[in-house]
C-alpha cells in the first residue's frame, strides 16, 4: 500500500470515529435539560462534514485499491463472508450517513430555537440522531471486521 | 517516541481518566447523596468528572482506533479477530449506552453507575491482560459476574454510608 493510501485510510477511520463522537455529543445534547443550540450546531455541522469525508475517502480507498488487492483475498480466504456480506452492507448502508446526518444539520440550524419547547420535533430528532449513531457505530464494527479478514 | 509508544501512552492517559473519573464520580455523588440532595456545587463537580470522563473515553477510542490503524499497516491483522478486542469494543458500547439511557433518564441509577464502573474497570482489565485463551462469550459471562458484584457492593456501601434499606 502506497502512503498517500494509507493517509486516505486513516483519514477515513479517524474521521469515521469523530463523526461518531460528534453523533453521540448531538444525541446526549438532545436529552439535556437546557438544550445547548451552539454545541449541537457544531456537533452536527461536524458530524456531517466527517460522513462526507469518510464516503469520499473510504470509496477512493475501495476503487483505488481494496477491490484490486484486498477483495480478492476476502473472497478466497477462510471468510469470504466478510466481503461479501459486511462489505456489501457498508457499501451501501454507509449511504445513508451524509443524509441522516445532514437532516439533523438542518432542522437543528434552521428549528434549533423551537426544539426546547417543541418536544415532538425534539424526540423525533433524537431518533434519527440515535439511528445515524448505531449505522456509524455499525460501520465501524465492520470496517473491525474487514481489516482482520483482510489477512 | 515511535507511534506506538504514543498510542499506548496516550491510549493509557485516557483509560486512566475514565476510570478515574468513573470512580471519583461516584464517590462524589456518594457524598452528595448523603444528604439527600445534590447542592449547586456538588453538581458543579459531578459535572466536571462527567466532562473528564468523557474527553478519557474519547481520547481512549481514537488512540483504540489508532491501534487498528497500525495492525492493519504493519500486517497484524489476526490481532483484529482477538475475542479479547471484541469483549472489550462490546463493554466500550455497554458504557457509551448506558451514558446515554442515564442522560435520557431511562435507566435506575443503581444499575447505570454498577454499569458503568463495571465497564471501565473491565475495559481496563481487558486491555492488560495477557496470556488468557477464552473466548469472547466467557469474557462477556466474567464481565456479567461482575456487574452483579458491583450492584452488590454499591448496595452495601450505600446502605452502611447512607443508611438506606
Amino acid at each position: 500500500m502506497t502512503t498517500s493510501l494509507s493517509i486516505y485510510l486513516s483519514i477515513h477511520v479517524l474521521i469515521g470515529v469523530i463523526g461518531i463522537a460528534a453523533s453521540y455529543m448531538t444525541l446526549m445534547w438532545l436529552f439535556k435539560r437546557e438544550l445547548p443550540v451552539r454545541s449541537l450546531k457544531v456537533s452536527s455541522f461536524i458530524a456531517f462534514v466527517a460522513y462526507v469525508t469518510a464516503w469520499i475517502t473510504g470509496g477512493f480507498y475501495y476503487v483505488v485499491y481494496y477491490g484490486s488487492n484486498v477483495k480478492p483475498g476476502i473472497k478466497e480466504g477462510p471468510t469470504p463472508w466478510v466481503h461479501l456480506v459486511i462489505m456489501e452492507v457498508k457499501e451501501h448502508i454507509f449511504l445513508f450517513l451524509p443524509i441522516l446526518a445532514f437532516v439533523v444539520l438542518l432542522v437543528i440550524w434552521l428549528k434549533g430555537g423551537k426544539l426546547q419547547e417543541n418536544k415532538r420535533l425534539r424526540n423525533a430528532l433524537a431518533l434519527v440522531a440515535l439511528i445515524t449513531l448505531i449505522i456509524a457505530v455499525s460501520m465501524a464494527l465492520g470496517g473491525l471486521v474487514i481489516s482482520g479478514a483482510a489477512r | 517516541m515511535d507511534i506506538h509508544s504514543f498510542l499506548i501512552v496516550a491510549h493509557l492517559i485516557g483509560v486512566a481518566l475514565g476510570v478515574g473519573g468513573a470512580t471519583f464520580g461516584g464517590i462524589l455523588y456518594l457524598k452528595a447523596m448523603k444528604d439527600g440532595k445534590i447542592d449547586p456545587m456538588e453538581g458543579e463537580w459531578l459535572s466536571v468528572i462527567f466532562m473528564v470522563l468523557r474527553i478519557g473515553l474519547a481520547i481512549a477510542v481514537i488512540t483504540g482506533f489508532g491501534f487498528f490503524l497500525e495492525y492493519r499497516f504493519t500486517g497484524q491483522e489476526e490481532r483484529l479477530m482477538d475475542p479479547r478486542l471484541w469483549a472489550k469494543l462490546t463493554v466500550i458500547l455497554v458504557l457509551v449506552a448506558n451514558a446515554l439511557l442515564i442522560q435520557m433518564r431511562r435507566i435506575p441509577m443503581w444499575l447505570g453507575e454498577s454499569l458503568s464502573l463495571t465497564s471501565w474497570y473491565g475495559a481496563l482489565v481487558l486491555g492488560i491482560i495477557r496470556g488468557v485463551d477464552y473466548s469472547y462469550f466467557a469474557f462477556l459471562f466474567f464481565y456479567l459476574i461482575g456487574v452483579v458484584i458491583v450492584i452488590g457492593i454499591l448496595s452495601l456501601v450505600k446502605r452502611l454510608y447512607l443508611g438506606k434499606r
